[in-house]
C-alpha cells in the first residue's frame, strides 16, 4: 500500500455557480469522501478558506517576508487535501477521477 | 484557537536528490523546527514528492482527461502541508517566520 496526497484544485468559475449548484458539488464531494471513507481508503483531509485569506511567508535574501495572498498568483489554487492509502498510483487515479473537480495527485515521502 | 493549513513551498531544491551540505542542513533544521511545534500540530500532513511524480486529473467539456505534472507549472509549488492549531493569525505568521525552509502559506481550515 502507499499514500497519496490528492490536491483540489479550484478555479474561478465555482464563484460564478448558484447556491444549489454549489450545494450539489458539496453533496457530491460528501458522498465521493463517504464511499472512501466506508472502504477504509481515506485517511484525513481539509478543506481551505478561499485563497483571499492566504497569507505568505517567503525568504528574500535571507529574511522571511510577509505577504497577503497565496504564494501563486493563478486561475487555479490549491482549495484542500486528502489523503487516500491505496495499492498503487492507477486507484489513486481512478479515486481521483471520481471527485468532482480537479485533483493533483501526489505520492508522499516516506521517512 | 484556530485552524490553519501551512503550505510549504517548494522553491525548486530537490532534497531527496543530491542536495549540498547547506541543504542537508535547512533539512535537518525543518526536522528540529516539527520536534520543537508538535503540541501544536493537529494533523501532521505529509511531504510530497516532486512535482515531476505529479498527475493532475481535470474536466474537458464532459471528459475526464489525466495529465502528467502538477496543475500549475510555477518555479514554486506546494511542498508539503501540516494543520496547526493556534490562537490567531498573527501567531501563524510568527510561527512561519520560523520556518527553516523557503516559504509557506498559510490558510484557515474551513471547519465542516
Amino acid at each position: 500500500m502507499a499514500t497519496y496526497v490528492l490536491m483540489f484544485v479550484n478555479d474561478e468559475s465555482f464563484r460564478d455557480r448558484s447556491k444549489d449548484e454549489v450545494a450539489e458539488v458539496y453533496a457530491d464531494i460528501t458522498r465521493w469522501s463517504e464511499d472512501l471513507e466506508r472502504k477504509g481508503v481515506l485517511k484525513g483531509g481539509v478543506e481551505l478558506q478561499p485563497t483571499r485569506t492566504a497569507t505568505t511567508v517567503r525568504r528574500v535574501n535571507g529574511t522571511m517576508r510577509v505577504s497577503d495572498g497565496p504564494f501563486v498568483e493563478s486561475k487555479e489554487h490549491v482549495g484542500g487535501f486528502a489523503m487516500i492509502e491505496v495499492p498503487d498510483l492507477d486507484e489513486a487515479i481512478r479515486i481521483a477521477k471520481a471527485f468532482p473537480g480537479g485533483v493533483e495527485v501526489r505520492p508522499i515521502v516516506v521517512h | 484557537m484556530a485552524k490553519y493549513a501551512f503550505l510549504f513551498i517548494d522553491d525548486g531544491v530537490d532534497y531527496q536528490g543530491s542536495p549540498t551540505p547547506e541543504q542537508q542542513k535547512v533539512y535537518a533544521d525543518i526536522f528540529k523546527w516539527f520536534e520543537t511545534n508538535g503540541p501544536k500540530i493537529t494533523d501532521g500532513g505529509a511531504e510530497l514528492q516532486p512535482t515531476r511524480t505529479a498527475t493532475t486529473i481535470r474536466t474537458r467539456g464532459d471528459k475526464r482527461v489525466v495529465v502528467d505534472g502538477p496543475f500549475i507549472e510555477a518555479k514554486e509549488s506546494v511542498g508539503g502541508f501540516t494543520i496547526f492549531e493556534l490562537p490567531s493569525k498573527d501567531e501563524a505568521v510568527a510561527l512561519a517566520k520560523t520556518w527553516p525552509g523557503y516559504g509557506v502559506e498559510i490558510r484557515p481550515i474551513r471547519e465542516a
